[in-house]
């Protein structure tokens, strides 16, 4: 079970912070198409940080937590940078926000893996010395934790990077941020009817900036995120997909924080049981009752392991085929907003 | 404004905090005895030819497996015997095509190459097809098999001594849940040798130990041989649900299992080339010599005693084996290793080579086998 619910966390947590990035560019009415290429900045620059500083020797394993918030602050600036084409594009020049976001989409792996190849001379850019979970990663030792832990410590306490609990707690703070403060009412306005907020005085060039940069900035940290987490802390430019699934996850969540974070877990919830089938134990009995059934399908002839495989996207195809009904976009996104035409 | 740039400094002053704790010099000859890493990836020649020429195969030429053991052992020879080298990637990385291949050889070709390294079995057809345009260039295809050119040297290895020396090796040094994820989706005759070995040295152990093991035996999440989110949660559970030690087989699918190890406490087993350097986690790799190979097939070259067709290294070549002097086993002695590599090396000990009937249709008494498709 505790295995089950942190292979999810694994999936979630990049997928949830990013599909935040995604609804805070929307929320300001810039669709952001850009959200993978934004990620795989982020992941390349903060596996660069974490390479090139274990390269110079600056911090050993002692100083790893500061290395590793060093890295994940300079990813999210990097995302912040890199967003700023897509802001410049869409906001000042008044470009088609989906073409804006297709090219950096293509930019990005093309400009990473062009880096990376001049940085270490092949498609993979690792840590210099040791790996993710030897260096990152907490166990329950770091919390002076011995003998049995109770589930929520299991999961919680143990075998856990760090950036989990930051994204955690970016989330809660910046869905609070969206929904009770009047920054946040500002930006949302300036995503249903920026006519009127301009009328009211709000600075809607402004507003969409911040959007877009808090949006890239959030990617940033999510692409990191990706790379260390599931990838031993690597960047090959390629974050198979995730921020196009976390696209689908806003969606999917109707552009709401609340609704986003359960669509992200339950698409984790289908990744992890498609790859682990094998070895989950949902009351700790020693069974494994979808390998068991995994089995009994390849008797029938059934390959099992396809089977589990196509649930997450059959998963998402049957929930959006009967929720996208009450299914509502920001009013004003994708629309250039031109102080002329009120 | 001004606040973000106090934070960014504030983080700055931390990580000051902790530099200046200078990293320990790795003695990175101490694995191998020799210094690859000395000799210089890019030369340029004064000619501008290339005399000895690698056309990787997919993955990265420095993916510490595969690729760079041929690599490596390409450099000693160029730089210990004077000659110029240098490497081509085929055009697409993981989705090279044949005429991916052909174009890089034909590049090596026309850039003064008197013999090209090629390894990998996919290589096949465009070896055949570059090999025949080229007649007076000669082709080494490393874990290949005769194509009836007398310019390619075709040279394979007994993956499945290595494998089983591995198998062998863990089980007694105690461990008895076992597992095995390999490369290429089953389709890489090379990965399912080490595979079906390891199965089969297990079985030895165990039956001498009069013992039951557990293997886990995979090659889902393979196909490409690079590590992914979904390979590292099946190996994450296979540890968490009690697996002690994994033979990670298979180019940079190693960073999956590493990632998963170090969660968990799980161990590895490496392949191809002495993987201990890059993880605490690994005990021991079941290697082949990629180098020794590639020195080989130059040498005969430059010697003049080339000679086309198939040649097969083993235990009798010193071409496979386990890196003893940076093994972290403990129970299973030197002593031991020696003795069985002896009895493999004078044929007292046969290992099975025919995977492809043998892993499913042989019933193995001491392990219980579970395939995972």
């Amino acid at each position: 079970m505790a295995y089950l619910l942190q292979n999810t966390l694994t999936y979630t947590i990049p997928l949830m912070i990013v599909a935040l990035a995604g609804i805070y560019a929307e929320r300001s009415g810039i669709i952001n198409l850009a959200l993978e290429g934004i990620m795989i900045m982020g992941a390349f620059i903060g596996v660069l940080v974490v390479f090139s500083f274990q390269k110079s020797g600056a911090f050993d394993q002692d100083g790893a937590m500061a290395l590793m918030l060093l890295a994940l602050v300079i990813a999210a600036v990097a995302g912040a940078v890199f967003s700023l084409l897509l802001a410049f594009a869409a906001i000042h020049l008044k470009a088609d926000q989906t073409i804006g976001g297709t090219a950096l989409n293509l930019l990005a792996p093309a400009l990473a893996l062009f880096l990376i190849k001049i940085v270490c001379n092949q498609s993979t850019l690792g840590m210099y010395t040791g790996n993710a979970a030897s260096w990152f990663m907490l166990k329950k030792s770091d919390f002076g934790i011995t003998g049995e832990m109770n589930l929520l410590q299991e999961v919680f306490l143990h075998k856990i990077y760090p950036t989990t609990y930051i994204c955690i707690v970016l989330y809660v703070v910046l869905s609070i941020v969206l929904y009770k403060t009047k920054f946040g009412l500002r930006l949302r306005a300036c995503g249903e009817n920026p006519q009127a907020a301009d009328s009211l005085g709000i600075n809607v060039y402004k507003m969409r900036y911040t959007g877009v940069l808090i949006s890239g900035a959030l990617s940033g940290i999510g692409g990191f995120v990706y790379a260390l987490t599931t990838a031993n802390c690597a960047s090959t430019a390629n974050v198979a997909g995730f921020g196009f699934l976390a696209l689908a996850v806003m969606i999917f969540g109707n552009w709401k924080p609340l609704s986003t974070a359960g669509a992200a877990l339950m698409f984790g919830l289908c990744q992890c049981i498609a790859a682990g089938y094998g070895s989950i134990d949902i009351n700790g009995d020693g069974k494994f009752a979808l390998s068991v059934l995994a089995k009994k399908l390849g008797d029938s002839g059934l390959d099992a392991g396809a089977v589990f495989r196509l649930l997450p996207f059959v998963v998402t195809l049957v929930v959006l085929a009967f929720t996208s009904k009450n299914s509502r976009a920001p009013k004003a996104e994708g629309i250039p907003y031109d102080k002329g035409s009120r | 404004m001004k606040k973000i740039l106090a934070l960014v400094l504030a983080v700055l002053m931390v990580a000051a905090m902790f530099a200046g704790c200078a990293k320990k010099g790795e003695d990175k000859t101490a694995a191998t005895g020799y210094d690859y890493e000395a000799i210089p990836n890019e030369m340029t020649s004064e000619d501008g030819k290339y005399q000895i020429a690698l056309v990787t195969d997919v993955g990265d030429l420095l993916d510490k497996s595969f690729n760079q053991g041929t690599w490596e052992g390409l450099k000693r020879y160029a730089s210990e015997n004077g000659k110029s080298y240098k490497y081509y990637q085929p055009a697409n990385g993981a989705n090279a095509t044949t005429a991916d291949r052909y174009e890089a050889m034909k590049a090596a070709a026309t850039n003064g190459a008197e013999i090209i390294i090629a390894p990998g079995f996919l290589q096949a057809d465009a070896l055949a097809q570059a090999a025949a345009e080229f007649p007076e260039v000669k082709f080494v295809f490393i874990d290949g098999w005769d194509l009836g050119l007398p310019n390619i040297m075709a040279i394979d290895f007994q993956e499945e001594q290595s494998g089983y020396l591995a198998g062998y090796a863990a089980v007694k040094e105690g461990y008895t849940k076992l597992g095995y994820t390999g490369g290429g989706a089953g389709t890489n005759p090379a990965c399912c040798r080490f595979g079906y070995g390891y199965v089969q040295g297990a079985q030895a152990a165990a039956a001498e130990l009069g013992i039951t093991v557990d293997i886990k035996y995979s090659y889902n999440y393979g196909a490409s041989f690079s590590a992914s989110p979904e390979l590292q949660t099946m190996l994450d559970g296979w540890y968490a649900t009690g697996t002690e030690v994994i033979f990670a087989c298979g180019g940079s699918m190693c960073q999956s299992a590493f990632a998963a190890a170090g969660a968990n406490d799980g161990k590895v087993i490496g392949v191809d080339v002495d993987q201990s350097s890059q993880s605490d986690s690994v005990i021991t790799s079941a290697t082949k010599g990629l180098r020794e190979a590639v020195m080989i097939a130059c040498g005969d070259f430059y010697n003049g005693k080339w000679a086309g067709g198939q040649k097969t290294l083993g235990a009798k070549d010193d071409a496979v084996g386990l890196p003893t002097e940076t093994w972290s086993l403990e129970k299973f002695t030197l002593d031991d290793y020696n003795a069985l590599f002896a009895s493999l090396k004078d044929g007292t000990v046969v290992v099975d080579r025919a995977y492809d009937t043998g892993l499913k249709n042989e019933a193995f008494a001491n392990v219980n086998l579970e395939i995972i498709e």
